[in-house]
């Protein structure tokens, strides 16, 4: 007789588990603050690998329970769609290059999408699962936007930093290493470019799928106040578009504020939104 | 022997002081050397003035007519028309022994703020060959500077001090320049002067994979020369304000005695540039640039000297145990020169007491020999060998003694008694 293979629940698998190991994770890379070691380095990666395996079976397992994907289960799966992508992007960007500290950047606002994401509605949308396509199409722009948003965000809040280090002179504090001024300036840049055509696409397909909810048995009008905030965190992005296409001779740190106070008004805004409403599209 | 050094080095001041302070060509440092022989003309003298140091050396037989702290801040003060006060305090004196040491961990480059630099070996031989041409240096200097260079040779054969980053450029490059631009493929960089450190930091730049290169000088001859060395194009003088604008990476080394770009010729450059980000590093003392060009836009990456020592600091660090090593052989050296000096004073007491000890020999072998007139010249060599083995033999206590005493200083008492048990004279 042979014991029974052990099996793994991964109906077991919460969203403590990654947060708390993104917590490491972030634990990790502010101990590079104080002594740099390659340990620590591969500690915080690793735990951040185990949290994005972790927090992949939590999103397939939901998907499943719900018979829809990710983005469309509800607010909770979105935003922690949109954590996961960070934590991917984090990953990837870290295995190219170990010395930059990004974790301490990307990792509180992992935390916190993550966190939130227990504070919003987990009910799937209705109405996106009667218009399943286009609302996939929407919601999948929205993401990949947000993503442009909080990677502009994070170049430029460290492209501040960097300048200031620059301009006071001061040599690199040990484990956090930056990128240089150029190349978080070009990525700070492509990062809106892309964010704001995939918001717009993103707006559009909302207003869109407004109109087509008028004949279901729930529709859901423009006039509701979620979407007019949204509305207008999406006019302060285009603003900030057109000035970044039409002005190149802007010094970098200007650019720098300006999107971190843009995109830091969309998050805040945004996520704010979804935790007063229990998700943009609400419940009424 | 009594060797002391006054030093105004980056430890002890800042730039603001140093520059007042430094001796930036050769002409000016032969009027120093003119000055110091009229004002203490018993010492010898070698001057070393970079842009981290100024070090005057001095070295004399007799103590008393050594210069003092105080006498040579007053040289310093008057020579370059600099209130007492406004440098005093910065600076420091070693003497004896440590000031031999000191000169040692300079040209090891232990002292250097960039640990392991090779530049200060060639400026240590320059200003020791500049003492030389300016009739300042002599037979002690001349020891000390030559074992010094020896010295740092050692310390860079037998450690690994002289390994990684070791130049102010490539440290000011990695710490600011890389923050700053992704690469250096496409930039443009503007070296104004042409001495040593424009030739070094170039020849660094040229290794990240500058795209152009200018130089702008105000000696064509010279500028031409190593714009060529590096495949580089030359620009006159009277262009600079047009290669200001036009540069990514502004290198300047000159040996101007006040700053050659104010903010205001800066601001007029820029302002068909806009405010695209420039890395300059001023490597001159005095500053080449005035220091508000820093603040003139978000674009103005401004550095000189100073600004690198946190990073040369850490850098330091890092190398703790090769540091440890080069002092040991410091120390060792240092031990070793004193102690042949001190050997050497005592050389003519030796001298003359081995003359009138053979001399006695000689006399009594020939009186002996005029008694045996019969000897074989075999038997006679034989006699003549054992008393020179006797001779030898009784010289070998006394001199054992002076080498061992010469260890503390030159044994003065020890020869003195020397020359009195066996009359000797003066």
């Amino acid at each position: 007789m042979f014991p029974a293979p052990l099996a793994f629940e991964w109906d077991n698998v919460t969203v403590a588990c990654f947060l708390s190991s993104y917590l490491v994770a972030l634990g990790f890379e502010a101990a590079q603050l104080l002594k740099q070691h390659s340990a620590s380095h591969w500690l915080a990666l690793g735990m951040a690998v185990a949290g994005l395996t972790a927090q992949s079976i939590y999103l397939i397992v939901r998907s499943r329970a719900a018979g829809m994907p990710p983005l469309l289960s509800s607010t909770h799966d979105w935003l922690l769609v949109l954590a996961w992508l960070i934590v991917l992007l984090y990953v990837f960007v870290e295995l190219l290059d170990r010395r930059v500290a990004l974790g301490l950047f990307v990792m509180p606002i992992v935390l916190i999408l993550v966190g939130l994401s227990r504070f919003v509605s987990a009910d799937p949308n209705p109405n996106l699962v009667r218009l399943r396509g286009l609302g996939m199409f929407h919601a999948s722009v929205l993401v990949l936007g947000m993503v442009g948003v909080l990677t502009s965000f994070l170049m430029s809040v460290m492209y501040l930093l960097q300048h200031r280090r620059l301009k006071t002179r001061r040599g690199e504090t040990e484990g956090l290493r930056l990128l240089s001024l150029a190349k978080l300036s070009r990525i700070n840049w492509w990062g809106i470019v892309l964010a704001v055509p995939l918001l717009t696409l993103g707006m559009a397909t909302g207003v869109w799928l407004s109109y087509l909810s008028a004949s279901t048995d729930s529709p859901v009008g423009l006039l509701r106040w979620q979407f007019v905030v949204s509305g207008i965190v999406w006019l302060t992005m285009g603003a900030l578009f057109l000035w970044l296409l039409t002005g190149r001779a802007h010094s970098g740190r200007i650019v720098a504020w300006r999107t971190m106070c843009a995109c830091g008004f969309l998050l805040v805004t945004l996520l704010l939104l979804q935790l007063a409403s229990g998700g943009v599209h609400g419940t009424g | 022997m009594n060797v002391q050094v006054v030093t105004c080095n980056h430890h002890t001041a800042d730039l603001t002081v140093r520059e007042q302070l430094a001796f930036p060509s050769e002409e000016v440092l032969l009027r120093a050397y003119a000055a110091l022989r009229a004002r203490f003309p018993a010492s010898e003298h070698v001057l070393v003035s970079t842009c981290n140091r100024i070090e005057l050396y001095t070295a004399q037989e007799e103590s008393v007519s050594a210069p003092t702290q105080l006498d040579v801040a007053r040289f310093l003060s008057e020579f370059h028309n600099v209130p007492l006060d406004a440098f005093f305090n910065d600076l420091l004196e070693r003497t004896g022994a440590d000031a031999v040491r000191h000169l040692f961990e300079v040209a090891a480059s232990v002292d250097s703020m960039v640990l392991g630099e090779s530049q200060i070996v060639s400026q240590v031989k320059e200003a020791y060959d500049l003492a030389r041409r300016g009739n300042a240096n002599g037979p002690l200097t001349n020891a000390l500077f030559q074992r010094a260079l020896a010295v740092s040779a050692r310390v860079r054969a037998e450690t690994r001090l002289s390994e990684g980053r070791v130049s102010i450029a490539s440290v000011a490059v990695g710490d600011f320049g890389r923050s700053i631009f992704e690469h250096f493929r496409d930039k443009c960089v503007l070296v104004i002067g042409a001495g040593e450190m424009a030739e070094e930091t170039l020849r660094y730049l040229q290794g990240e994979g500058i795209g152009r290169i200018v130089v702008c000088n105000r000696s064509r001859e010279r500028g031409e020369k190593l714009a060529l060395a590096f495949q580089g194009e030359f620009r006159p003088w009277e262009q600079l304000d047009m290669q200001l604008a036009d540069a990514d990476v502004i290198v300047s080394t000159t040996g101007a005695s006040e700053p050659i770009v104010s903010a205001e010729r800066f601001r007029f450059a820029r302002a068909k540039t806009g405010e695209k980000p420039v890395f300059i590093l001023d490597l001159g003392a005095p500053r080449d640039f005035a220091s508000d060009v820093a603040s003139l836009d978000d674009g103005v990456f401004l550095y000189n000297i100073d600004d690198l020592e946190a990073t040369c600091e850490r850098n330091r660090k890092a190398r703790a145990a090769e540091v440890e090593r080069a002092e040991r052989i410091i120390e060792d050296e240092t031990a070793r020169f004193l102690q042949e000096l001190h050997h050497k004073a005592t050389g003519p007491i030796i001298q003359r007491l081995r003359a009138h000890w053979h001399d006695i020999s000689r006399d009594e072998l020939e009186q002996l020999f005029r008694k045996l007139p019969d000897l074989a010249p075999e038997q006679r060599a034989a006699i003549e060998r054992s008393i020179e083995r006797i001779v030898n033999k009784l010289l070998h206590p006394p001199l054992e003694t002076l080498r061992a005493e010469s260890k503390e200083g030159t044994p003065h008492g020890l020869l003195d008694a020397i020359r009195r048990l066996f009359h000797l004279g003066e």
